[in-house]
């Protein structure tokens, strides 16, 4: 199922709305819903925070079936930026030099599955899945 | 839908979607804390790195004074954001 959203934080819970509808929808297992619906705020709110001043909405994709989701956001004119990249994340630093930066992609890379990034005529396509399938 | 306040025994009780978009009211409240402090996520379901960087920024400031947080009830998925980030402010137990 395809939406678009618009380009603000406040759109977060839309996102979440529409995502757990069509989990619910295909009855995916609790413990596959939460990384999914974690990579995509995180991924969303980077799209968001990257280009504020950008008039295009974000685009996502969501389907599941027979346990398996997978999951393409897109989003237009923008620059490359490759979350498939190591983020350098010092997860053993202490609390108090940590920086929170990075944090999200770094959760991504370790929850969800299959992540890949493709960026063609300024468009930026991050694809994952989760689940099994 | 995410609801922060303090519980009868002075424990901070988290409950709801700790996500991006709550992250004012969650920063306004724990700027509010001055002292060492125990954050119940027994109500909690969810939290992003957004919600991540409260608690570490707050971390931080408490530990100034030589103060910290301890967060208790934490469900397995939230365990994991923790435990992927290497934030060790989770209590052992709940």
């Amino acid at each position: 199922m395809r939406k678009s959203f618009d380009r603000s934080i406040d759109a977060v819970a839309d996102v979440y709305d529409f995502t757990e509808s069509v989990l619910e929808a295909a009855n995916i297992a609790k413990e596959h819903r939460f990384p999914v619906h974690l990579a995509m705020e995180e991924l969303f709110v980077n799209m968001v925070n990257y280009y504020p001043d950008n008039d295009n909405s974000i685009q996502l994709d969501v389907e599941a079936e027979n346990g398996k989701v997978s999951v393409t956001m897109s989003d237009f004119d923008v620059d490359p930026f490759d979350v498939t990249q190591s983020r350098n994340i010092d997860i053993e630093a202490p609390l108090d030099e940590r920086k929170p930066g990075g944090l999200g992609l770094h959760l991504i890379q370790k929850m969800v599955d299959n992540l890949q990034y493709d960026w063609e005529n300024r468009r930026s396509t991050i694809r994952f899945t989760k689940g099994e399938g | 839908m995410f609801d922060i306040d303090f519980g009868a025994n002075g424990d901070v009780l988290c409950s709801g979607r700790l996500d991006a978009a709550q992250c004012e009211k969650a920063q306004l409240f724990m700027d509010g804390i001055s002292g060492a402090s125990v954050l119940d996520f027994d109500g909690l379901e969810y939290i992003s790195s957004a919600g991540l960087g409260i608690l570490l920024k707050t971390q931080k400031r408490l530990s100034e004074n030589g103060a910290a947080l301890k967060i208790i009830n934490v469900n397995n998925h939230i365990h994991d954001v923790f435990h992927f980030s290497g934030f060790e402010i989770e209590a052992k137990s709940g």
